[in-house]
Protein backbone atom coordinates (compact mmCIF):
# COMPACT_ATOMS: atom_id res chain seq x y z
CA UNK A 1 0.00 0.00 0.00
CA UNK A 2 1.49 3.19 -1.16
CA UNK A 3 1.68 5.83 1.57
CA UNK A 4 -1.02 8.45 0.08
CA UNK A 5 -3.39 4.84 0.62
CA UNK A 6 -2.59 4.43 4.10
CA UNK A 7 -3.06 8.14 4.78
CA UNK A 8 -6.73 8.00 3.52
CA UNK A 9 -7.00 4.66 5.08
CA UNK A 10 -6.01 5.73 8.47
CA UNK A 11 -8.12 9.05 8.01
CA UNK A 12 -11.41 6.85 7.22
CA UNK A 13 -10.57 5.12 10.83
CA UNK A 14 -10.06 8.07 12.95
CA UNK A 15 -7.02 7.76 13.92
CA UNK A 16 -5.29 11.91 13.97
CA UNK A 17 -1.83 10.36 15.43
CA UNK A 18 -1.25 8.10 12.74
CA UNK A 19 -1.84 10.26 9.68
CA UNK A 20 0.12 13.15 11.62
CA UNK A 21 2.94 10.91 11.07
CA UNK A 22 2.44 9.17 8.01
CA UNK A 23 1.89 12.89 6.45
CA UNK A 24 5.68 14.11 7.31
CA UNK A 25 6.64 10.49 6.63
CA UNK A 26 5.34 11.92 2.82
CA UNK A 27 6.87 14.86 3.12
CA UNK A 28 10.02 13.43 3.53
CA UNK A 29 9.76 10.97 1.15
CA UNK A 30 9.32 13.98 -1.46
CA UNK A 31 5.74 13.37 -2.01
CA UNK A 32 4.46 16.78 -3.27
CA UNK A 33 1.53 18.71 -0.91
CA UNK A 34 -0.90 18.47 -3.58
CA UNK A 35 -1.04 15.03 -3.65
CA UNK A 36 -0.84 14.61 -0.19
CA UNK A 37 -3.85 16.67 0.39
CA UNK A 38 -5.68 14.97 -2.72
CA UNK A 39 -4.52 11.47 -2.84
CA UNK A 40 -4.31 10.66 0.72
CA UNK A 41 -6.68 13.78 3.10
CA UNK A 42 -9.29 14.34 0.42
CA UNK A 43 -9.52 11.07 -1.23
CA UNK A 44 -9.84 9.69 2.56
CA UNK A 45 -12.56 11.99 3.45
CA UNK A 46 -14.84 11.57 0.03
CA UNK A 47 -14.72 7.68 1.20
CA UNK A 48 -16.13 8.66 4.54
CA UNK A 49 -18.40 10.98 2.92
CA UNK A 50 -20.10 8.30 0.55
CA UNK A 51 -20.41 5.72 3.16
CA UNK A 52 -21.86 8.35 5.00
CA UNK A 53 -24.56 8.99 1.99
CA UNK A 54 -24.79 5.71 1.94
CA UNK A 55 -25.57 4.81 6.34
CA UNK A 56 -22.71 2.73 6.16
CA UNK A 57 -21.00 4.94 8.68
CA UNK A 58 -22.55 7.66 11.44
CA UNK A 59 -22.01 10.75 12.47
CA UNK A 60 -19.39 9.74 14.83
CA UNK A 61 -17.10 8.06 11.84
CA UNK A 62 -17.08 11.18 10.58
CA UNK A 63 -16.28 13.63 13.16
CA UNK A 64 -13.36 11.17 14.11
CA UNK A 65 -11.85 11.06 10.81
CA UNK A 66 -12.20 15.42 9.87
CA UNK A 67 -10.36 15.10 13.02
CA UNK A 68 -8.15 13.19 11.82
CA UNK A 69 -7.78 14.93 8.52
CA UNK A 70 -7.19 18.62 10.69
CA UNK A 71 -4.12 17.00 12.06
CA UNK A 72 -3.08 15.98 8.70
CA UNK A 73 -3.89 19.52 7.20
CA UNK A 74 -1.98 20.98 10.57
CA UNK A 75 1.46 19.35 9.26
CA UNK A 76 0.34 19.60 5.91
CA UNK A 77 -0.41 23.69 5.62
CA UNK A 78 3.01 25.35 5.68
CA UNK A 79 4.12 22.67 2.62
CA UNK A 80 0.71 23.89 0.85
CA UNK A 81 1.85 27.70 1.44
CA UNK A 82 5.29 27.77 0.24
CA UNK A 83 3.83 25.02 -2.72
CA UNK A 84 1.42 27.74 -4.05
CA UNK A 85 -1.39 24.92 -4.00
CA UNK A 86 -4.85 26.90 -3.49
CA UNK A 87 -8.11 25.59 -2.00
CA UNK A 88 -10.91 24.76 -4.85
CA UNK A 89 -12.74 28.23 -3.67
CA UNK A 90 -14.22 29.92 -0.66
CA UNK A 91 -17.42 29.07 0.94
CA UNK A 92 -19.00 31.11 3.95
CA UNK A 93 -21.05 28.93 6.37
CA UNK A 94 -23.57 30.10 9.55
CA UNK A 95 -26.30 28.86 11.56
CA UNK A 96 -29.23 31.34 10.86
CA UNK A 97 -30.18 34.04 13.50
CA UNK A 98 -32.14 32.95 16.33
CA UNK A 99 -30.46 29.31 16.00
CA UNK A 100 -27.80 28.28 18.18
CA UNK A 101 -27.63 24.58 16.72
CA UNK A 102 -24.03 23.80 15.30
CA UNK A 103 -23.46 20.31 15.05
CA UNK A 104 -24.80 19.95 11.35
CA UNK A 105 -22.98 22.91 10.86
CA UNK A 106 -20.15 21.80 11.66
CA UNK A 107 -20.49 18.64 9.83
CA UNK A 108 -21.04 20.03 6.78
CA UNK A 109 -18.57 22.23 7.40
CA UNK A 110 -16.15 19.35 8.23
CA UNK A 111 -17.36 17.38 5.01
CA UNK A 112 -16.75 20.99 2.63
CA UNK A 113 -13.19 21.26 4.23
CA UNK A 114 -12.63 17.62 2.69
CA UNK A 115 -13.22 18.70 -0.71
CA UNK A 116 -10.24 20.87 -0.18
CA UNK A 117 -12.38 24.08 -0.16
CA UNK A 118 -11.30 26.77 2.15
CA UNK A 119 -15.10 27.16 4.43
CA UNK A 120 -15.04 30.59 6.63
CA UNK A 121 -17.38 29.84 9.75
CA UNK A 122 -19.28 32.73 10.96
CA UNK A 123 -20.69 30.47 13.75
CA UNK A 124 -24.79 30.67 15.01
CA UNK A 125 -27.18 32.81 15.19
CA UNK A 126 -25.79 35.06 12.16
CA UNK A 127 -28.18 37.46 10.75
CA UNK A 128 -28.14 39.00 7.18
CA UNK A 129 -25.85 41.62 8.02
CA UNK A 130 -23.05 39.61 9.37
CA UNK A 131 -23.63 37.38 5.89
CA UNK A 132 -23.38 40.46 3.54
CA UNK A 133 -20.55 41.82 5.04
CA UNK A 134 -18.75 38.16 5.19
CA UNK A 135 -19.46 37.99 1.25
CA UNK A 136 -18.24 41.53 0.69
CA UNK A 137 -15.12 40.99 2.73
CA UNK A 138 -13.97 37.35 1.87
CA UNK A 139 -15.14 37.48 -1.77
CA UNK A 140 -16.56 33.85 -1.28
CA UNK A 141 -18.87 32.58 -4.03
CA UNK A 142 -20.81 30.14 -1.89
CA UNK A 143 -22.92 30.82 0.79
CA UNK A 144 -24.02 27.68 3.37
CA UNK A 145 -26.89 28.11 5.39
CA UNK A 146 -28.27 26.00 8.58
CA UNK A 147 -31.56 25.93 10.60
CA UNK A 148 -32.41 23.25 12.97
CA UNK A 149 -35.92 24.66 13.78
CA UNK A 150 -39.04 25.25 12.28
CA UNK A 151 -39.14 28.58 13.90
CA UNK A 152 -35.74 29.99 12.51
CA UNK A 153 -35.66 28.11 9.01
CA UNK A 154 -36.77 31.55 7.62
CA UNK A 155 -33.82 33.06 8.53
CA UNK A 156 -32.49 31.13 5.33
CA UNK A 157 -35.07 33.63 3.20
CA UNK A 158 -33.88 36.61 5.48
CA UNK A 159 -30.25 36.40 4.32
CA UNK A 160 -31.16 35.52 0.30
CA UNK A 161 -33.37 38.74 0.53
CA UNK A 162 -30.76 40.88 1.99
CA UNK A 163 -27.96 39.79 -0.68
CA UNK A 164 -30.63 40.13 -3.52
CA UNK A 165 -30.74 44.02 -1.64
CA UNK A 166 -27.16 44.26 -1.41
CA UNK A 167 -26.67 43.29 -5.43
CA UNK A 168 -24.42 40.37 -4.54
CA UNK A 169 -27.31 37.50 -5.45
CA UNK A 170 -25.74 36.88 -8.52
CA UNK A 171 -22.13 36.75 -7.15
CA UNK A 172 -22.92 33.86 -4.64
CA UNK A 173 -24.57 30.09 -5.04
CA UNK A 174 -26.62 29.83 -1.99
CA UNK A 175 -27.45 26.43 -0.14
CA UNK A 176 -29.47 25.40 2.69
CA UNK A 177 -30.09 22.69 5.21
CA UNK A 178 -31.45 21.50 8.14
CA UNK A 179 -33.73 19.23 10.00
CA UNK A 180 -36.94 21.16 8.50
CA UNK A 181 -35.30 22.46 5.08
CA UNK A 182 -37.19 20.40 2.28
CA UNK A 183 -36.13 20.78 -1.32
CA UNK A 184 -39.68 22.72 -1.58
CA UNK A 185 -38.92 25.23 0.48
CA UNK A 186 -35.53 25.61 -0.84
CA UNK A 187 -37.05 26.68 -4.26
CA UNK A 188 -39.86 28.36 -2.58
CA UNK A 189 -37.13 31.03 -0.59
CA UNK A 190 -34.76 30.68 -3.98
CA UNK A 191 -31.77 29.39 -3.01
CA UNK A 192 -29.55 27.54 -5.69
CA UNK A 193 -29.30 24.14 -4.03
CA UNK A 194 -31.08 21.99 -0.60
CA UNK A 195 -28.42 19.53 0.66
CA UNK A 196 -30.33 16.83 2.69
CA UNK A 197 -27.18 15.95 4.68
CA UNK A 198 -23.62 16.90 5.05
CA UNK A 199 -21.88 14.24 2.58
CA UNK A 200 -24.51 15.72 -0.04
CA UNK A 201 -23.19 19.38 0.94
CA UNK A 202 -19.64 18.44 0.02
CA UNK A 203 -20.73 17.06 -3.17
CA UNK A 204 -22.85 19.78 -4.24
CA UNK A 205 -19.92 22.76 -3.09
CA UNK A 206 -17.13 21.06 -5.40
CA UNK A 207 -19.38 20.21 -7.97
CA UNK A 208 -20.22 24.12 -7.74
CA UNK A 209 -16.78 24.95 -7.60
CA UNK A 210 -15.79 22.96 -10.58
CA UNK A 211 -18.30 24.01 -13.08
CA UNK B 1 -64.82 4.62 29.86
CA UNK B 2 -61.69 6.56 31.86
CA UNK B 3 -59.12 7.81 29.55
CA UNK B 4 -57.42 5.25 31.13
CA UNK B 5 -59.42 2.74 30.22
CA UNK B 6 -59.84 3.56 26.30
CA UNK B 7 -55.92 4.24 26.38
CA UNK B 8 -55.24 1.00 27.98
CA UNK B 9 -57.71 -1.18 25.70
CA UNK B 10 -56.65 0.55 22.14
CA UNK B 11 -53.15 -0.23 23.22
CA UNK B 12 -54.10 -3.96 24.23
CA UNK B 13 -56.74 -4.10 20.81
CA UNK B 14 -59.52 -4.35 23.01
CA UNK B 15 -62.60 -2.27 22.20
CA UNK B 16 -62.94 1.78 23.23
CA UNK B 17 -65.42 4.04 22.84
CA UNK B 18 -63.55 6.67 21.05
CA UNK B 19 -60.13 7.80 20.84
CA UNK B 20 -58.62 9.88 23.32
CA UNK B 21 -57.14 13.52 22.61
CA UNK B 22 -53.83 13.61 23.59
CA UNK B 23 -51.01 15.95 23.44
CA UNK B 24 -47.09 16.58 24.34
CA UNK B 25 -47.05 19.57 25.95
CA UNK B 26 -45.65 23.09 24.35
CA UNK B 27 -42.99 25.42 23.39
CA UNK B 28 -42.85 28.23 26.49
CA UNK B 29 -43.19 30.69 23.40
CA UNK B 30 -45.88 29.51 21.56
CA UNK B 31 -47.94 29.93 25.36
CA UNK B 32 -46.54 32.94 25.68
CA UNK B 33 -47.90 33.22 21.97
CA UNK B 34 -51.16 32.47 23.08
CA UNK B 35 -51.23 34.74 26.20
CA UNK B 36 -50.14 37.46 24.41
CA UNK B 37 -53.46 37.09 22.07
CA UNK B 38 -55.77 36.50 25.38
CA UNK B 39 -56.42 33.04 24.82
CA UNK B 40 -54.84 31.96 28.12
CA UNK B 41 -53.80 33.83 31.11
CA UNK B 42 -49.97 34.91 31.83
CA UNK B 43 -49.84 32.42 34.78
CA UNK B 44 -51.07 29.34 32.65
CA UNK B 45 -48.25 30.39 30.04
CA UNK B 46 -45.80 30.36 32.77
CA UNK B 47 -46.25 27.71 34.52
CA UNK B 48 -47.73 24.79 32.74
CA UNK B 49 -44.99 21.79 32.38
CA UNK B 50 -45.75 18.44 31.17
CA UNK B 51 -49.24 16.82 33.23
CA UNK B 52 -49.02 19.52 36.46
CA UNK B 53 -52.05 21.02 37.59
CA UNK B 54 -51.61 24.27 35.04
CA UNK B 55 -51.43 21.28 32.51
CA UNK B 56 -54.45 20.32 32.86
CA UNK B 57 -56.34 23.35 33.29
CA UNK B 58 -54.92 23.74 30.18
CA UNK B 59 -55.97 20.62 28.79
CA UNK B 60 -59.61 21.55 29.86
CA UNK B 61 -59.75 25.18 28.02
CA UNK B 62 -58.73 23.31 24.89
CA UNK B 63 -60.17 19.89 24.97
CA UNK B 64 -57.56 17.57 25.31
CA UNK B 65 -57.86 14.86 27.34
CA UNK B 66 -54.30 14.39 28.54
CA UNK B 67 -50.52 14.66 28.18
CA UNK B 68 -48.57 11.50 26.95
CA UNK B 69 -45.76 12.98 29.05
CA UNK B 70 -47.31 11.97 32.65
CA UNK B 71 -45.19 9.63 34.72
CA UNK B 72 -42.94 9.64 38.21
CA UNK B 73 -39.90 8.14 39.27
CA UNK B 74 -36.60 8.46 40.86
CA UNK B 75 -34.66 10.89 40.36
CA UNK B 76 -31.54 9.43 38.27
CA UNK B 77 -29.89 12.63 37.89
CA UNK B 78 -26.02 13.30 38.85
CA UNK B 79 -25.88 13.08 42.56
CA UNK B 80 -25.28 16.18 43.10
CA UNK B 81 -25.87 17.75 40.50
CA UNK B 82 -22.81 20.15 39.04
CA UNK B 83 -23.15 23.18 40.41
CA UNK B 84 -24.93 25.38 37.21
CA UNK B 85 -22.95 28.61 36.88
CA UNK B 86 -21.84 31.26 34.73
CA UNK B 87 -18.06 30.83 33.55
CA UNK B 88 -17.74 33.58 31.37
CA UNK B 89 -19.76 36.67 29.76
CA UNK B 90 -18.53 37.57 26.52
CA UNK B 91 -18.69 40.69 24.64
CA UNK B 92 -21.44 40.25 22.43
CA UNK B 93 -23.15 39.20 25.70
CA UNK B 94 -23.41 34.96 25.39
CA UNK B 95 -22.66 33.28 28.70
CA UNK B 96 -20.68 30.66 28.97
CA UNK B 97 -22.48 28.02 31.43
CA UNK B 98 -21.63 25.17 33.15
CA UNK B 99 -24.61 23.14 33.31
CA UNK B 100 -25.46 20.08 35.63
CA UNK B 101 -24.05 17.86 33.62
CA UNK B 102 -20.89 19.37 33.86
CA UNK B 103 -21.43 20.33 30.06
CA UNK B 104 -20.36 24.02 28.64
CA UNK B 105 -23.11 25.77 27.02
CA UNK B 106 -23.36 29.12 25.21
CA UNK B 107 -26.41 31.08 25.66
CA UNK B 108 -27.31 34.34 23.72
CA UNK B 109 -29.97 36.45 25.26
CA UNK B 110 -33.11 36.59 23.00
CA UNK B 111 -31.95 33.57 21.22
CA UNK B 112 -34.95 30.81 21.81
CA UNK B 113 -32.85 27.60 20.70
CA UNK B 114 -31.25 25.21 22.63
CA UNK B 115 -27.85 26.23 24.00
CA UNK B 116 -24.63 25.37 22.15
CA UNK B 117 -22.37 22.89 23.54
CA UNK B 118 -18.74 24.31 23.87
CA UNK B 119 -17.02 21.72 25.96
CA UNK B 120 -17.72 19.16 28.73
CA UNK B 121 -15.96 17.37 31.24
CA UNK B 122 -16.39 13.71 30.77
CA UNK B 123 -13.86 13.29 28.37
CA UNK B 124 -11.59 10.62 29.78
CA UNK B 125 -11.50 7.68 32.25
CA UNK B 126 -9.75 10.34 35.20
CA UNK B 127 -12.75 12.42 34.65
CA UNK B 128 -15.52 9.91 34.76
CA UNK B 129 -13.87 7.91 37.70
CA UNK B 130 -13.34 11.22 39.65
CA UNK B 131 -15.95 13.02 38.23
CA UNK B 132 -19.21 11.36 37.14
CA UNK B 133 -18.50 7.64 38.72
CA UNK B 134 -19.36 8.67 42.14
CA UNK B 135 -22.47 10.89 41.27
CA UNK B 136 -24.06 7.48 38.77
CA UNK B 137 -24.00 5.53 42.17
CA UNK B 138 -27.37 4.36 43.49
CA UNK B 139 -28.66 6.42 46.85
CA UNK B 140 -31.64 5.82 48.43
CA UNK B 141 -32.48 9.69 48.70
CA UNK B 142 -32.87 9.10 44.88
CA UNK B 143 -36.36 7.17 45.83
CA UNK B 144 -38.84 9.28 47.43
CA UNK B 145 -40.04 5.91 49.47
CA UNK B 146 -42.88 7.46 51.42
CA UNK B 147 -44.35 9.11 47.97
CA UNK B 148 -44.66 5.30 46.47
CA UNK B 149 -45.93 4.10 48.99
CA UNK B 150 -48.99 6.29 48.92
CA UNK B 151 -48.90 6.27 45.07
CA UNK B 152 -51.67 4.17 44.44
CA UNK B 153 -54.40 6.17 46.62
CA UNK B 154 -53.11 9.75 46.48
CA UNK B 155 -52.13 9.52 42.72
CA UNK B 156 -53.18 6.71 40.70
CA UNK B 157 -56.33 6.30 41.77
CA UNK B 158 -57.49 9.43 41.35
CA UNK B 159 -56.28 10.22 38.08
CA UNK B 160 -58.46 9.13 34.92
CA UNK B 161 -55.16 9.23 32.91
CA UNK B 162 -52.62 6.25 32.13
CA UNK B 163 -50.02 6.85 34.86
CA UNK B 164 -46.19 5.91 33.60
CA UNK B 165 -43.03 5.03 35.25
CA UNK B 166 -39.81 6.82 34.11
CA UNK B 167 -37.39 4.06 32.86
CA UNK B 168 -35.25 6.95 32.17
CA UNK B 169 -32.64 6.79 29.43
CA UNK B 170 -29.86 4.21 28.58
CA UNK B 171 -27.22 6.50 26.20
CA UNK B 172 -29.58 9.97 25.65
CA UNK B 173 -28.44 11.20 28.59
CA UNK B 174 -25.06 10.31 29.04
CA UNK B 175 -25.19 12.17 25.17
CA UNK B 176 -26.20 15.32 27.21
CA UNK B 177 -22.92 14.86 29.60
CA UNK B 178 -20.84 14.23 26.58
CA UNK B 179 -22.23 16.27 23.69
CA UNK B 180 -22.19 14.56 20.87
CA UNK B 181 -18.46 15.51 19.56
CA UNK B 182 -17.87 14.17 22.80
CA UNK B 183 -19.28 10.92 22.62
CA UNK B 184 -17.98 10.34 18.94
CA UNK B 185 -14.48 10.67 21.09
CA UNK B 186 -15.26 8.39 23.70
CA UNK B 187 -16.51 5.93 20.76
CA UNK B 188 -13.04 5.35 19.02
CA UNK B 189 -10.68 7.10 21.57
CA UNK B 190 -8.19 5.06 23.06
CA UNK B 191 -9.60 3.47 26.11
CA UNK B 192 -12.47 1.90 24.21
CA UNK B 193 -13.90 0.14 27.28
CA UNK B 194 -14.51 3.86 28.97
CA UNK B 195 -18.08 4.53 26.99
CA UNK B 196 -19.30 1.10 28.01
CA UNK B 197 -18.17 1.61 31.76
CA UNK B 198 -19.81 4.75 31.66
CA UNK B 199 -23.03 3.00 30.12
CA UNK B 200 -22.87 0.61 32.32
CA UNK B 201 -22.47 2.44 35.64
CA UNK B 202 -25.48 4.47 34.61
CA UNK B 203 -27.89 1.72 33.39
CA UNK B 204 -27.07 -0.15 36.66
CA UNK B 205 -28.09 2.74 38.98
CA UNK B 206 -31.06 3.16 37.05
CA UNK B 207 -32.04 0.13 37.23
CA UNK B 208 -32.31 0.06 41.05
CA UNK B 209 -33.98 3.33 40.69
CA UNK B 210 -36.63 1.01 38.82
CA UNK B 211 -36.44 -1.96 40.91
CA UNK B 212 -36.94 0.27 44.14
CA UNK B 213 -39.70 2.13 42.94
CA UNK B 214 -41.27 -1.38 41.77
CA UNK B 215 -40.93 -2.62 45.16
CA UNK B 216 -43.06 0.07 46.90
CA UNK B 217 -46.24 -1.47 45.35
CA UNK B 218 -46.97 1.21 43.37
CA UNK B 219 -49.31 0.56 40.63
CA UNK B 220 -48.18 1.80 36.54
CA UNK B 221 -49.94 1.44 33.20
CA UNK B 222 -46.70 1.86 31.24
CA UNK B 223 -43.21 2.74 31.48
CA UNK B 224 -41.39 5.54 29.66
CA UNK B 225 -37.75 6.12 28.31
CA UNK B 226 -36.14 9.20 26.87
CA UNK B 227 -33.66 8.76 24.43
CA UNK B 228 -33.45 11.12 21.11
CA UNK B 229 -30.37 9.44 19.74
CA UNK B 230 -31.71 9.96 15.79
CA UNK B 231 -31.72 12.69 13.90
CA UNK B 232 -32.98 13.64 10.29
CA UNK B 233 -30.58 11.19 8.70
CA UNK B 234 -31.23 8.46 11.47
CA UNK B 235 -29.29 7.40 14.23
CA UNK B 236 -26.49 9.38 15.36
CA UNK B 237 -24.26 6.74 16.31
CA UNK B 238 -23.93 3.13 14.34
CA UNK B 239 -26.83 0.59 15.02
CA UNK B 240 -24.16 -2.09 16.00
CA UNK B 241 -22.64 -0.22 18.52
CA UNK B 242 -25.97 1.06 20.01
CA UNK B 243 -26.89 -2.02 20.38
CA UNK B 244 -23.59 -3.56 21.83
CA UNK B 245 -23.74 -0.51 24.33
CA UNK B 246 -27.61 -0.75 25.11
CA UNK B 247 -28.99 -3.55 24.22
CA UNK B 248 -28.57 -5.70 26.77
CA UNK B 249 -29.82 -2.98 29.42
CA UNK B 250 -33.18 -2.74 27.62
CA UNK B 251 -33.66 -6.16 28.06
CA UNK B 252 -33.38 -6.21 31.63
CA UNK B 253 -35.15 -3.32 32.28
CA UNK B 254 -37.71 -4.27 30.30
CA UNK B 255 -37.70 -7.93 31.82
CA UNK B 256 -38.01 -6.37 35.27
CA UNK B 257 -41.21 -4.03 34.16
CA UNK B 258 -42.90 -7.25 32.96
CA UNK B 259 -42.18 -9.26 35.98
CA UNK B 260 -43.93 -6.68 37.81
CA UNK B 261 -47.11 -6.29 35.43
CA UNK B 262 -46.13 -3.54 32.90
CA UNK B 263 -46.28 -4.37 29.38
CA UNK B 264 -46.70 -1.57 27.52
CA UNK B 265 -43.31 0.41 27.73
CA UNK B 266 -42.84 3.41 25.23
CA UNK B 267 -39.91 5.11 23.85
CA UNK B 268 -39.35 8.79 23.21
CA UNK B 269 -37.16 9.77 20.49
CA UNK B 270 -37.00 11.99 17.83
CA UNK B 271 -35.69 11.84 14.27
CA UNK B 272 -35.90 8.35 11.67
CA UNK B 273 -35.34 6.20 14.39
CA UNK B 274 -36.27 2.85 12.02
CA UNK B 275 -32.54 1.55 12.17
CA UNK B 276 -32.80 1.52 15.97
CA UNK B 277 -36.41 0.14 16.17
CA UNK B 278 -35.42 -3.54 15.72
CA UNK B 279 -33.11 -3.33 18.57
CA UNK B 280 -35.87 -1.22 20.87
CA UNK B 281 -38.68 -3.90 19.95
CA UNK B 282 -36.21 -6.96 20.00
CA UNK B 283 -35.44 -5.77 23.51
CA UNK B 284 -39.06 -5.34 24.83
CA UNK B 285 -39.33 -1.82 24.18
CA UNK B 286 -43.42 -1.99 22.10
CA UNK B 287 -44.45 1.56 22.02
CA UNK B 288 -42.95 4.12 19.18
CA UNK B 289 -43.22 8.00 20.33
CA UNK B 290 -43.47 10.45 18.99
CA UNK B 291 -43.37 9.17 15.25
CA UNK B 292 -41.69 12.40 14.12
CA UNK B 293 -43.87 12.30 10.57
CA UNK B 294 -41.90 15.64 9.11
CA UNK B 295 -38.68 13.52 9.33
CA UNK B 296 -39.85 9.85 9.47
CA UNK B 297 -42.48 10.08 7.25
CA UNK B 298 -45.47 8.28 6.81
CA UNK B 299 -43.59 5.10 8.37
CA UNK B 300 -45.28 3.92 11.44
CA UNK B 301 -47.90 1.94 8.84
CA UNK B 302 -44.39 -0.07 7.58
CA UNK B 303 -43.24 -0.51 10.74
CA UNK B 304 -46.37 -2.42 11.76
CA UNK B 305 -46.17 -4.48 8.88
CA UNK B 306 -42.53 -5.31 9.38
CA UNK B 307 -42.98 -5.47 13.08
CA UNK B 308 -46.57 -6.94 13.66
CA UNK B 309 -49.06 -6.35 16.20
CA UNK B 310 -47.06 -5.76 18.86
CA UNK B 311 -45.54 -2.65 17.28
CA UNK B 312 -47.68 -0.02 19.20
CA UNK B 313 -47.30 3.93 18.45
CA UNK B 314 -48.16 6.97 20.52
CA UNK B 315 -47.74 10.05 17.77
CA UNK B 316 -47.45 11.06 14.15
CA UNK B 317 -49.94 13.86 14.11
CA UNK B 318 -48.41 16.23 11.95
CA UNK B 319 -48.23 19.60 14.32
CA UNK B 320 -47.59 21.51 11.11
CA UNK B 321 -51.18 21.38 10.08
CA UNK B 322 -52.32 23.18 13.41
CA UNK B 323 -49.67 26.17 12.28
CA UNK B 324 -52.35 26.11 8.75
CA UNK B 325 -56.35 25.49 8.72
CA UNK B 326 -59.33 23.82 9.30
CA UNK B 327 -58.85 22.41 5.86
CA UNK B 328 -55.25 21.06 6.35
CA UNK B 329 -56.46 19.65 9.74
CA UNK B 330 -58.98 18.01 8.50
CA UNK B 331 -56.67 16.22 5.69
CA UNK B 332 -54.32 15.22 8.70
CA UNK B 333 -56.87 13.77 10.82
CA UNK B 334 -58.19 11.84 7.49
CA UNK B 335 -54.81 10.40 7.10
CA UNK B 336 -54.72 9.90 10.82
CA UNK B 337 -57.86 7.91 10.46
CA UNK B 338 -55.72 5.00 8.47
CA UNK B 339 -53.27 4.87 10.98
CA UNK B 340 -56.05 4.19 13.65
CA UNK B 341 -57.56 1.67 12.20
CA UNK B 342 -54.98 -0.59 12.42
CA UNK B 343 -55.29 -0.82 16.09
CA UNK B 344 -53.00 -0.44 18.75
CA UNK B 345 -52.65 3.60 17.72
CA UNK B 346 -52.88 6.80 19.19
CA UNK B 347 -52.58 9.79 17.96
CA UNK B 348 -50.94 12.90 19.14
CA UNK B 349 -48.92 15.75 17.79
CA UNK B 350 -45.10 14.67 16.56
CA UNK B 351 -43.55 16.90 19.52
CA UNK B 352 -44.17 20.06 21.35
CA UNK B 353 -46.66 22.72 19.77
CA UNK B 354 -44.80 25.30 18.55
CA UNK B 355 -44.87 29.09 17.91
CA UNK B 356 -47.19 29.88 15.42
CA UNK B 357 -50.12 27.08 16.35
CA UNK B 358 -53.33 28.59 16.27
CA UNK B 359 -55.49 27.99 19.50
CA UNK B 360 -58.34 27.57 17.73
CA UNK B 361 -57.03 24.90 15.44
CA UNK B 362 -55.87 23.01 18.43
CA UNK B 363 -59.68 22.92 20.01
CA UNK B 364 -60.87 22.04 16.68
CA UNK B 365 -58.16 19.06 16.17
CA UNK B 366 -59.03 17.94 19.92
CA UNK B 367 -62.69 18.17 19.54
CA UNK B 368 -62.45 16.59 15.99
CA UNK B 369 -60.33 13.73 17.34
CA UNK B 370 -62.61 12.61 20.12
CA UNK B 371 -65.20 11.46 17.45
CA UNK B 372 -63.46 9.13 16.43
CA UNK B 373 -65.29 5.67 17.72
CA UNK B 374 -62.71 2.60 17.82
Amino acid sequence: MSILNEISEKLQRGRAKEVSVLVEQALAENYSPADILNQGLIAGMNEVGEKFRRNEVFVPEVLVAARAMNAGLKILRPALISSGVKPLGKAIICTVKGDMHDIGKNLVKMMIEGQGIECIDLGVDVGPEQVVCAVRETGAKLVCLSALLTTTMTGQKEIIDALVAAGLRDRVKVMVGGAPITQQFADEIGADCYAPDAASAAIAARAFFEE
Amino acid sequence: MTNRERTLNILHYKPADRLPAVHFGYWRELLYEWAAQGKISQELAQKVRDSNAYDRELDKIIGWDYNWSHTYGASKHLYPEFEQKVIEVLPDGTKRIQNSYGVIEKVRPGVVSIPAEDDYLLKDRKAFEELYKPRMQFFPERVNYDFFRTFNEKVYEKLDVPVGISAGSILGTIRNMTSLVGLSYLIYDEDEDLLADIVDTYADMQYKCLEEVLKTGAKFDFAHYWEDVCYKGGPLISPEIFNKLCGKHYKRFNDLLRRYGIDLISLDCDGVVDKLLPIWFENGVNIMFPIEVGVWGDQFEAARKKYGPGMLGVGGMNKVALCTDKAAVDAEIERLKRLVALGGFIPCPDHRLMPGTKFELVQYYAEEIKKIKI
